[in-house]
């Protein structure tokens, strides 16, 4: 009978105090309004943060201080600095302005936004675009027409203005979840169009333009980094016959959204506004290079798609801060004119071939 | 992010396929070993091989799903793999996606590896080079959108373009639950279909009216083409006009 008695220590709770799991002390919506699914690691989820939750004490501290008494947020090495640590929620949606060029363009053009909307609407812009209004975020709170403020409306304004203000765009699937980001961080319309502006207009190439030939480009310019980083991976796709278009067009054309963590794509994003669509590939390639073991054990086409969605989770990814470190050491250097250079040529590439 | 299932265990899609000893891609595999038969781009192990999720399969065929951006494509796929309907569950398909279903088609099991496109048309530029490894292309269009109808034309020009001139092509009529909203008649499905000569019906992820139905016709003709077995007869048209229900004797 000695070992039905056991001592009670401290390490297990008795049945008299029965402790509260992690699961009933944390809400089922994030703060973002994302309902979480049901097979949310909640344990995993508390452990992180915990300690994430002193980082991001300590930078806002540190942010408030930077901003103390400032008029005008000015671009710099410490901000850059700031920025990659990563931007206190308070402060998104003014830094993601201020850096872009966004503020200055909304400054420039005072009612310009609600002209947009005011303008005859193209009725195919108009269908395309509520086809997806169901289908935006339909696991968000803020997005359901049940919400005080649905969100919705907004969304709908907000890619109707864009389309008119740059009918060669007009609207692609994928702009839906950009734009909802957008307003679930601003909470305003004009300010989410104009970061839209932003996105499509100077920091990101031609992504979503009707021949895409932006994003071809990118997906075969990561093609060559990759084959000059993380060569045995190259190889594994030249093999299988895997398109980078298979396994990584997602990853561009929504800027990580629903690829990654909420928190960890608001840290890329943070860094997209202030330095450049060059981030986008240093996710990539952190991605590939850091599970480039799992990724070499795909024996096929399937396997290869499968290991690409597998490395998008898990706590790698989901550890937002020391993942945002690793982006910047793991794929090594990478210089805007290797870059551009390798734009150049991919793009040049493409069109022969489209010719 | 919230909605995402987290990765368990999924370090088992490395094991090799019992069919490719050379531990490449199946169909590499199917050149390089004796064992192993080839036709039309199908791969028939020796023995029955593993797919991803470890089910055993004799035969596996691509299938894609195309059709015009909200006509339900992911809906149905998801109907057919997992047999929910979760309205207003789904978030646009952006690029490209894949699953696989493994059924049994008169004691053979058959996978059939689905793929999930995007159906908005400058999409298209990116996806039309998964068509022709595709054996199979159920085109859709949504009984409630006129325009979704009118855009089979350019689909099917898409798919003679880009697909194997073999490939098993099937005209699907989906939503066709909606009575009250319904713009396009069944007839003229029908008559569309007729035109082009590809068997047609309509389908409801909402009901599940031939949603098993438009797979399984699809699986048995590739199985059909496949196997090259003489004592079985197989027609395509006729069995889907024979096994098909209308929308109204199983909508409720």
């Amino acid at each position: 009978m000695e070992t039905s008695i056991k001592p009670t220590n401290g390490t297990h709770s008795s049945s008299s105090v029965r402790q509260s799991t992690a699961k009933e002390r944390a809400d089922r919506i994030d703060p973002y309004g994302f309902e979480r699914s049901d097979d949310f690691d909640y344990e995993s989820y508390e452990e992180l943060m915990s300690e994430y939750l002193v980082i991001l004490t300590r930078r806002s501290i540190k942010w408030s201080r930077l901003l103390k008494g400032k008029g005008k947020v000015q671009k710099n090495v410490k901000l850059k600095r700031y920025v990659r640590k990563g931007i206190p929620n308070e402060h998104r949606a003014l830094i993601w302005m201020a850096a872009s060029g966004a503020q200055d363009q909304l400054e420039k053009n005072p009612g310009y936004y609600q002209s947009m909307l005011a303008a005859n609407h193209d009725s195919k812009l108009v269908e395309t675009i509520r086809t997806d209004l169901n289908r935006t975020f339909p696991d968000n709170v803020m997005f359901r027409k049940s919400s005080d403020q649905c969100l919705q409306k907004s969304l709908y304004n907000v890619l109707l203005a864009y389309g008119h203000h740059n009918p060669s765009v007009g609207y692609c699937q994928g702009m839906n979840f950009v734009a909802g980001y957008l307003l679930i961080i601003t909470k305003d319309e004009e300010k989410s169009f104009w970061l839209m502006d932003a996105l499509i207009g100077r920091i990101l190439p031609d992504y979503y333009s009707p021949a895409m030939m932006g994003l071809k480009t990118d997906q075969e310019v990561l093609g060559e980094l990759v084959k000059l980083k993380i060569p045995r991976v190259w190889q594994l796709m030249e093999e299988h016959n895997v398109m980078w278009t298979l396994v990584v067009s997602r990853w561009f054309i929504c800027l990580y959204i629903d690829i990654l963590p909420v928190e960890t794509v608001l840290r890329i994003w943070d860094c997209l506004f202030y330095e450049g669509s060059k981030i986008l590939f240093r996710v990539a390639l952190t991605l590939i290079h850091h599970h480039q073991a799992v990724i070499e054990q795909a024996r096929s086409l399937p396997d290869v798609c499968q290991a690409f969605k597998q490395i998008t989770q898990g706590p790698f990814v989901g550890d937002c801060h020391p993942f945002m470190q690793k982006i910047f050491t793991e794929p090594g250097s990478l210089s805007m004119a290797t870059l551009t250079k390798l734009r150049v040529a991919c793009r040049e590439r493409l069109a022969a071939e489209e010719s | 992010m919230s909605r995402k299932k987290a990765a368990k265990g999924k370090a088992a899609n490395s094991k090799q396929s019992a069919g490719s000893p050379s531990g490449r891609g199946a169909v590499k595999a199917a050149r390089s070993s004796p064992s192993i038969v080839q036709m039309n781009g199908v791969v028939h192990p020796s023995r029955p091989s593993i797919s991803n999720s470890n089910e055993f399969y004799d035969i596996a065929f691509k299938v894609m799903l195309v059709g015009d951006s909200g006509v339900g494509k992911t809906c149905l796929l998801v109907r057919f793999k997992d047999g929910a309907f979760l309205a207003g569950s789904f978030i646009s398909t952006v690029g490209i996606d894949f699953r696989n279903k493994v059924m049994t088609i008169d004691g053979v099991k058959v996978k059939l590896q689905i793929w999930d496109t995007a159906g908005q048309e400058r999409f298209r530029s990116v996806t039309h080079a998964y068509y022709r490894d595709a054996h199979a292309l159920l085109l859709l269009y949504d009984v409630t959108n006129k325009s979704s109808f009118d855009n089979i034309q350019a689909w099917l020009t898409e798919i003679h373009e880009y697909a194997q001139q073999d490939a098993v092509l099937m005209l699907l009529g989906n939503k066709a639950d909606a009575t009250h909203n319904r713009v396009v008649k069944r007839e003229d499905g029908e008559k569309l279909a007729k035109e082009f000569g590809v068997p047609f019906m309509e389908t409801s992820s909402r009901s599940g009216l031939n949603v098993e139905l438009a797979f399984t016709a699809v699986a048995k003709e590739l199985k059909y083409r496949s196997m090259k077995d003489p004592s079985e007869k197989f027609k395509l048209h006729e069995y889907v006009s024979k096994e098909m229900k209308g929308a109204g004797c199983c909508g409720t």
